[in-house]
This record gives structure tokens, C-alpha cells and sequence, in this order.
């Protein structure tokens, strides 16, 4: 009798234990689709892709609508994640902890985020509408996705991978970028000519800051002023964090604000059409791309004024810093122009194809070499910095049309 | 059975039922959240199909409108947001009844889910709690959301056309990859893509499409009004006299084969000249080094130009302005934006009058350092190419000078045979601008020309003010020096300031003031004060 006592007691504590068990294991989180969960029956762990994601180099596919990984050493890719018919990817980015890639599908009005070493798609979340360029918090916590056609960002916590707000009262973002410290983000809007900041901590606007005045001509020019804005493009750090330089392209000036203040505490007046700023890697120069007159102008990051404006291509979209040298990408030229970072000076000028499209580029985080997605013949161009040579790796997706690599200098988009 | 095997029984059964208790405890816990979490994805699918809808409808308004009102009629609210393309069929093939189109629809906006309809075709009731239901809900739904997004497009597929390189063996059998005996080619091939684009993407790339291949018109426009006032010597016709040059220079551009384009500028100028009055030995408006006669239209420019090597060298034949291929300088080197006297626009020692047949080639590395070389008549009524012919060539080199911007430095030579009987002639010369801050730039030129007697000589210096060193943004301004020193003929002293307006992107207004003091050959001096105004617009 003890003994069958003894049995019910220890039968009841297991049955007790298991039952805790099967509670806990149901309030794990879901995974993507429940639907598929439910049907599929219990699946081996996903093998390893990417061993070390530092390692690869992502390509953002837009007709392919994909994201492939080329590992850096053998370059081949060693896999890809399709992300659905008609998402159109537009820029990719790893988690500064290297957990997580993401991108924003332009056409889905989705984020959609991937396990950087099963390269499985983890999470889809709805956006607002036409997301593409995004930025990732310090800490990797907080993944900001803005949507340049809602006017806003979609807040995205990577730890609960779902969105958690939207903040609203943007114009046309187009480019995010955190503080050091994770405290602020700055954002350019390109349908205005102020820099939006915004509170982390709450996810809120907190302040616009101005960058430069419309001339008081505008009202002689009203197509120029009312037809299209092209307004703040970045707002990009520089390599002490401690300033933040945007551009605009209507007004072609660079305004420098003080991060600490938030105040605008120069403008400098740059070449026409400036697309972006890209900051050297040694802090003492950065560069814009002039589209309107085609020409580069370099700004003294020291003396906070333009040290040289030197020829350029057309439709410049992206500038790379290596082996002392800049590499200033034309898309339709089919040219990569190269200056020397010392002298200031041209040092010729690379030849990539006739009739191709090159997108943007990312450099390896030892500035030796540039990773530039081709379009046209659905190539990455693989330039040695020094000696100016080139390899190809075909047929990585369609339409490549940005290259991310973790940890460097150069990550970019159009 | 005995009583205490009855007991003991019984407590067996008592524990297998406190155990299967417990158990189902956190079973049916488990279910609960997967019911919310369900009916938690049913609500987020439906709330994306629903913007999705209102997309597609907002988009697609004349095929959308009317349809959708009817479904949402026919279906309760819940199919108002759905587009009629998709939501009826779908609403039909899953018993939905059908209904006629409405009229005057209204604005396509999502609204609250009610139990049937397009964004609930299998009809299964919101509070529904069995699993396989919700379950089956969510696969409509996400198979609708994926029909919608691909079929729903806002565009159809993007199509083009790319170039591949494929292997071809003696059969004409296609490999992709390298094949003994096949041979590589070039072929191209049409790809289609699952690349969504909106209508004004589309419409921006037919509208560039369609730039690209037309012939681009381009017209410079410039109006000069003047007035001289004799400030030294004796009395001239001109003083006091004033002067309106009108010019209209229309250029026609054309892509004509791969890095070749063709170009012509044809040019009319009409109105009294101050040259024609006032005794100068350069012109006192650029704009009259183009008049060949007055009231007439002439061709001023006509020629190919390719890109050969990489690019790198730029070839140009036709009839040509050599000045703008030689002697360039940033900030004296425009009659119609820059200064206006002659002197600061050219330098007079490179001799060329007029525009003739001609070739330039330009061998440009972008590293720096530009070669050049061209030869051109200049002269109208030359009756073969032997005749004023003028070669030239050139080499520049951007320099940064430490603790200045950057800066372009050329030197030129000239020989001609302009002159009849006198054999060929020679020239040189150099052109600089020196950015010394931003904004600032100083120009300077000098020239010597072979001239019956010794050489003539000419310098011209000054400043240029841009970027931001004006009242508006665009403006400009700057002052400028001039002197020529000829062995013939006399010398002349120049100086001359300019304000230009940027008024708009394709239209400047600029102020200019000039002095000319001309020492005569016999000892005498002439002076004269030209104030001005000019007009310019190109577009």
C-alpha cells in the first residue's frame, strides 16, 4: 500500500512536471507562418550557411528579389534568401551583433529579416509604404526602417522581431543615422530641407533642424523650387561622431550640425545637385557627388570648407574610400573615377563596360577591396583598391543592386 | 476482487486521472494561445489585405471603382476594400453572391471586417474556435495576399532585353558554359522580371527613353545693351553713343552611334556694334567676334565628335571653334556668363578670327593631365585647305598647390600661315586659374605672337568671385585686366567689372562696367567708359 502510494505520488509529479513542460514549450514564440507550422511536421535544425557572417558580402537582388551571400574568400555565393515575387529589395543591412539581415522590400511595404547563418527568413513584417533605406541601433535593438513614400519610420524591435511604432511627421526619409551612444537618431528628409530628431528612448520626433535657406530668386524659379524637391539626403557622422554633415541637393550646400547641440554650425556651399556626403575613413576629408555639374567636391573636414572640386562622371551614386584612394562610381558611364586622397587630386579612372549600370559598393572593412553591383550583366565587380585591377562574379541574382558587408566603412545605398 | 485490491485500484485510477488532468491543464492553455495568436495573424492578413486592396483600388481607379462598391454591397463591408478584378471571381468561386455595379463609387478606404466576403470567402465565423478553421483562414488569406501582390501589380512585368555571351558547337547547339568545339558569341536575349514599378516610374523612363534617342534643341539667347562715353582724347564718332547686340545661338545635339554625337550650332545676331564706332584694337563685346553679317543666320558650328581608347581620347571633325577646345580658362573664357570684353574671353594671340573646317583631338587619362592638338582654317572666303590654316596643341595639367585649391595650368603653340607670303607664323601661350579659397578664383593669360616686327605681346589677370560670395547663391562677379602690346598698330589697356545675377536656373542678368584707353600709333590716346547690360538665357 505505501508502495502504490509511492507510485501515485511520484506518477502525479511527473505528470505535474510534463505538464509544465508542454505549457512552457506552448508559449514559445511562433515562428513566420502558423499556418505552415501546423501543417509541417517537426523539422531538423536549419544547416549553417554562413559560419561567420562577417565573411560575406550581401547583395541585394531587386528582380530576383533575393538577398544572395557571396563568402569574400572564394567568392562564390553560398546561398541566397528569396524573399517573394515582387518585393523588390532596395538596401540590406546585418545587425551590428551580426544575428540578423535585413532589408526592406520597396514594393511589398515589408521588413523582412534573416537569420544570418541559416540565411532563413525569420520575420516579415508590414511597413508603411515604399521602405528602403534602414539603420540599425548600436546595441542592435532597435532596426528603423524608413519609408521614404509613408513619410515615416517603422520602429522595429529585433528583440521581439515586431514592429513596435511608426513614427510619423517625416518627409521622404531617406537616410537614418544613430549617435554613437544610441540615444538619437538623425534623419535626412529628402521632401524638405530639415534633419528630423528623433528620441530612441520614446521613438518619437523630437526636433527639426534646419540646414539652409531657400534663395529669395525661388519666387523668379518657381519649377525649380516647386516642381521637385530634392532636399536632405543624409545626414552622414563624421568619424568622431561628433558632427553630422548633410546635404542637400536643391540648395547644394552641406550643413554642419553639432551633435551634442543639435545646431546647424556651418553651411558649406558645394557643386550642384550634391548627392550625398561620404566620409573618408581617416576623418580628414569627406566628398559629395555633384550630379548637377558632375564633379566632386571634397570638403576639409578640419577647416569645414571645400578643398577641391574636381571633374567627376554622370549620375554619380556612391563614393568608396581604399588604399588612399576615392572611388567615385557613374552609374551610366560605366566608370569608377579615382582621386588621389593625398594630393586631392584625379589619378584616372576605371573602366567597368560599356552600356552597364553600376549601382553601389561596399569595401571590405581593410580597404582593400570594393565589392560594386552591376546591373546590367547581374555582376559584383570586385576592384583591388591598390592595384586598380578587377575580377567579376557573375550571375549573382538579377539585378543586383547593392552590396553590404558587416563591419565596413563604405555601406551605402542609392 | 478483495476490498483493499478495490482500494488499491481505485487509487490507480485516481492518479491516472489527476495525472491526464494535469496534463490537459497546459494543453488546453497551449491551445488558447494559439487561438489568439491565430486570430491575432487572422486580423493582421486581413488588415494587410485590406491596404493592400485600397492600394491596388487607388491605383488602378477606372478598372477599380465601379466594380468594388459592388462586391462590397454584395458582400458587407469587409469586400469594400478588395479590388473588383480579384475580389469578384474569388468571391464567385467561393459562393459569394454576385452583385451589379454601383454607380458613382465612393473613395476606397479600409473598413471593419464583417463575417463574409472577399476578405472572408470560406465564410467562417470571426469567433470561431476551432483550429483548423483558423488555420485554414490563414492560408486563404495569405494566398490571397500573394495573388494580390503578384497578379495586383501596379505595372505589368518588367520586361528587357540583355546582352549574353553563349557557346555555339558546328550544330548551332547553344551552351551556356565554355564547350570543345563551341565558339563564344554575343547574342542578346529579352528577360522578364518580377520587378513592380509605379506608373510614374514607367512614364519617367519612357520620358527619358524617348530624350535619349530624340535630337536635344538647346538654345543661348543674349542681349547686350551699351554706351560709350569718351572719357580721354579727341572727339570720336562713338562717344556718347549707345549699342544693342542681340545674338540667338541654337544648338542641335544627336546621339548617332555609340559615343558619337553630332553637333551644330546655328547662330543670328542683329544690331549696331560698338566696334564699328569706336576706335579699339580688341572687341569691346564678344558677342561680335560670331557677327559675320548683320540680320543673317549662319552656321557657326558643325561636327562629329567620337571617343575612342577606352574613352580616353575624344576626337571632333567638322567645321569647329578651336577656343573652345584650346586656351580654356574657368573664369575668363565666356562672353556669355563671364566678362564681356573680347580680351578677357580669348587670348588675341591665338589668332583665329573665324570658325572653319577643322579636327581636334584630346587626349584626356582623367589623371590630371589633358593633350591636345587641332588644326582649323580661319578664314571664310579661303578657297582650299591650304589656305589660314591654324594647328594647335596643348597641354594642361591640374596642379593643387599646397595650401590653395586646385588650379589649371596650359600651355599652347600656334603656327599659321595666315598672312599670305609671309610663311608660317608661330605663338604661345599659357591660361591659368588658381582657385585660392572657394569661391575665389584669380585667372591670369599671357600670349606672344609672331608679328611683322618682333612679337606682339598680351597679359590679361583678375579675380573671379562665385560659390556663394555674391547676394544670391548663384551669383557671380569679378574684375579683369587686359593689356595688349602690339608692334603695329598701337596698345590697349583694358579693365572690366561684372555683377551677374542668377535670376533663375536658364536665365542671368549681369551689370558690366569697362574702360578701354587705346595709345594710338601716332602718340595719341583715346579713352573710353562702356557701361552695359546683358541679358542671357539658356534653355
Amino acid at each position: 500500500m505505501f508502495k502504490a502510494k509511492r507510485i501515485i505520488k511520484t506518477s502525479g509529479f511527473i505528470a505535474a512536471v510534463l505538464g509544465m513542460g508542454a505549457t512552457l514549450m506552448s508559449l514559445l514564440p511562433a515562428p513566420t507562418s502558423l499556418a505552415a507550422q501546423a501543417q509541417a511536421p517537426a523539422q531538423a535544425p536549419a544547416p549553417i550557411k554562413v559560419p561567420d557572417p562577417t565573411k560575406v558580402v550581401m547583395i541585394v537582388n531587386r528582380d530576383s528579389n533575393d538577398i544572395a551571400f557571396m563568402d569574400v574568400n572564394t567568392k562564390k555565393v553560398v546561398g541566397s534568401t528569396f524573399l517573394g515575387n515582387n518585393v523588390n529589395p532596395h538596401m540590406v543591412m546585418m545587425s551590428p551583433d551580426g544575428r540578423y539581415v535585413v532589408t526592406g522590400g520597396t514594393r511589398a511595404n515589408k521588413a523582412y529579416i534573416i537569420d544570418s547563418r541559416t540565411l532563413q527568413l525569420v520575420k516579415v513584417i508590414p511597413t508603411d509604404l515604399g521602405p528602403e533605406h534602414l539603420s540599425f541601433s548600436p546595441d542592435s535593438r532597435w532596426y528603423y526602417q524608413g519609408n521614404p513614400d509613408g513619410d515615416s519610420i517603422s520602429v522595429i524591435d529585433m528583440q521581439s522581431l515586431s514592429k513596435i511604432k511608426t513614427i510619423s511627421g517625416l518627409a521622404e526619409p531617406l537616410n537614418i543615422t544613430f549617435t554613437a551612444d544610441g540615444s538619437k537618431a538623425y534623419v535626412g528628409n529628402y521632401g524638405a530641407h530639415w534633419v528630423g530628431v528623433i528620441d530612441v528612448r520614446r521613438h518619437e520626433l523630437l526636433k527639426k533642424i534646419q540646414i539652409g535657406n531657400v534663395p529669395g530668386v525661388a519666387k523668379l524659379d518657381p519649377e525649380r523650387y516647386l516642381g521637385e524637391i530634392k532636399g536632405i539626403n543624409i545626414a552622414a557622422p563624421s568619424v568622431d561622431g561628433r558632427y553630422l554633415y548633410a546635404a542637400d541637393s536643391d540648395l547644394a550646400v552641406v550643413g554642419v550640425i553639432d551633435t551634442q547641440t543639435d545646431k546647424v554650425i556651418k553651411t558649406i556651399r558645394v557643386g550642384k545637385d550634391p548627392w550625398r556626403i561620404y566620409m573618408n575613413h581617416d576623418g580628414k576629408y569627406a566628398i559629395t557627388a555633384n550630379n548637377g555639374d558632375e564633379t566632386i567636391s571634397i570638403i576639409d573636414l578640419k577647416k569645414n570648407e571645400v578643398a577641391a572640386t574636381l571633374e567627376a562622371g554622370p549620375d554619380m551614386t556612391g563614393v568608396n574610400f581604399a588604399a588612399g584612394k576615392a572611388f567615385v562610381i557613374s552609374s551610366t558611364s560605366g566608370f569608377v573615377y579615382v582621386y588621389n586622397m593625398s594630393s586631392l587630386r584625379p589619378a584616372g579612372r576605371i573602366r567597368l563596360g560599356t552600356n552597364v549600370n553600376l549601382e553601389t559598393a561596399t569595401t571590405d572593412p581593410s580597404d582593400q577591396k570594393l565589392y560594386l553591383a552591376e546591373s546590367t550583366t547581374n555582376e559584383v565587380v570586385i576592384i583591388d583598391a591598390r592595384t586598380e585591377q578587377i575580377e567579376r562574379v557573375a550571375n549573382v541574382g538579377l539585378f543586383p543592386w547593392g552590396t553590404h558587408i558587416m563591419d565596413s566603412k563604405d555601406n551605402y545605398c542609392h | 476482487m478483495n476490498v483493499s485490491d478495490f482500494k488499491f485500484r481505485l487509487m490507480v485510477c485516481c492518479a491516472l486521472a489527476a495525472m491526464l488532468a494535469v496534463l490537459a491543464i497546459p494543453s488546453s492553455l497551449a491551445a488558447q494561445t494559439n487561438q489568439t495568436e491565430l486570430v491575432q495573424r487572422i486580423k493582421e492578413l486581413e488588415q494587410q489585405l485590406a491596404a493592400l486592396s485600397a492600394a491596388a483600388a487607388a491605383a488602378e481607379p477606372a478598372a477599380v471603382a465601379q466594380p468594388a462598391p459592388a462586391v462590397a454591397q454584395a458582400a458587407g463591408q469587409r469586400g469594400g476594400n478588395a479590388p473588383a478584378g480579384q475580389a469578384a471571381p474569388a468571391a464567385g468561386q467561393r459562393g459569394a453572391p454576385a452583385a451589379p455595379p454601383a454607380q458613382n463609387p465612393p473613395m476606397q478606404m479600409p473598413m471593419p471586417a464583417p463575417n463574409t466576403g472577399p476578405l472572408n470567402p470560406e465564410n467562417t465565423p470571426p469567433d470561431s474556435t476551432n483550429p483548423q478553421d483558423l488555420l485554414d483562414r490563414i492560408k486563404t488569406l495569405e494566398q490571397r495576399i500573394r495573388d494580390l501582390e503578384t497578379g495586383t501589380v501596379l505595372s505589368d512585368p518588367e520586361t528587357r532585353v540583355r546582352k549574353v555571351e553563349v557557346y555555339v558547337d558546328p550544330d548551332g547547339t547553344i551552351h551556356d558554359q565554355p564547350t570543345p568545339g563551341a565558339k563564344k558569341e554575343t547574342t542578346y536575349q529579352r528577360e522578364r522580371v518580377y520587378r513592380r514599378q509605379t506608373i510614374n516610374e514607367k512614364i519617367e523612363e519612357a520620358l527619358a527613353d524617348a530624350e535619349e534617342h530624340n535630337v536635344k534643341v538647346g538654345v543661348d539667347a543674349g542681349i547686350v545693351a551699351q554706351y560709350a562715353h569718351r572719357t580721354q582724347g579727341d572727339p570720336t564718332p562713338g562717344d556718347g553713343h549707345a549699342y544693342e547686340l542681340v545674338s540667338a545661338d541654337l544648338f542641335f545635339t544627336a546621339g548617332i552611334a555609340q559615343h558619337t554625337l553630332f553637333f551644330a550650332d546655328i547662330v543670328g545676331l542683329s544690331g549696331p556694334n560698338p566696334e564699328g564706332e569706336l576706335q579699339v584694337l580688341t572687341l569691346v563685346n564678344g558677342y561680335s567676334a560670331r557677327l559675320v553679317s548683320q540680320n543673317d543666320i549662319s552656321l557657326r558650328e558643325a561636327w562629329l565628335r567620337t571617343e575612342l581608347f577606352g574613352q580616353k581620347l575624344g576626337l571632333t571633325a567638322g567645321r569647329l571653334d578651336l577656343t573652345n577646345y584650346f586656351d580654356h580658362n574657368m573664369a575668363a573664357n565666356d562672353e556669355t556668363t563671364q566678362f564681356l570684353s573680347d580680351a578677357l574671353v580669348n587670348n588675341p594671340a591665338l589668332g583665329l578670327s573665324t570658325n572653319g573646317s577643322g579636327l581636334a583631338l584630346v587626349y584626356d587619362p582623367k589623371n590630371g593631365f589633358t593633350f591636345k592638338v587641332g588644326l582649323q582654317q580661319s578664314k571664310t572666303e579661303a578657297k582650299s585647305l591650304s589656305e589660314s590654316m591654324f594647328t594647335l596643341g596643348e597641354i594642361g595639367y591640374l596642379a593643387r598647390i599646397p595650401g590653395l585649391s586646385e588650379g589649371n595650368y596650359r600651355v599652347w603653340y600656334r603656327t599659321d600661315n595666315g598672312d599670305p607670303g609671309t610663311g608660317y607664323r608661330i605663338a604661345y601661350g599659357t591660361s591659368i586659374d588658381q582657385k585660392l579659397r572657394p569661391g575665389l578664383t584669380l585667372f591670369a593669360r599671357y600670349g606672344a605672337s609672331q608679328a611683322e616686327v618682333k612679337r606682339d605681346h598680351f597679359y590679361s589677370g583678375g579675380l573671379q568671385f562665385d560659390n556663394g560670395l555674391g547676394i544670391f547663391p548663384g551669383d557671380a562677379w569679378g574684375v579683369g585686366y587686359g593689356q595688349n602690346d602690339f608692334q603695329v598698330g598701337g596698345k590697349e589697356r583694358l579693365i572690366e567689372g561684372y555683377y551677374r545675377f542668377n535670376l533663375t536656373e536658364k536665365l542671368n542678368l549681369s551689370f558690366h562696367v569697362q574702360h578701354f584707353w587705346e595709345l594710338l600709333e601716332g602718340g595719341g590716346k583715346l579713352g573710353y567708359l562702356i557701361p552695359g547690360v546683358r541679358l542671357q538665357a539658356s534653355f
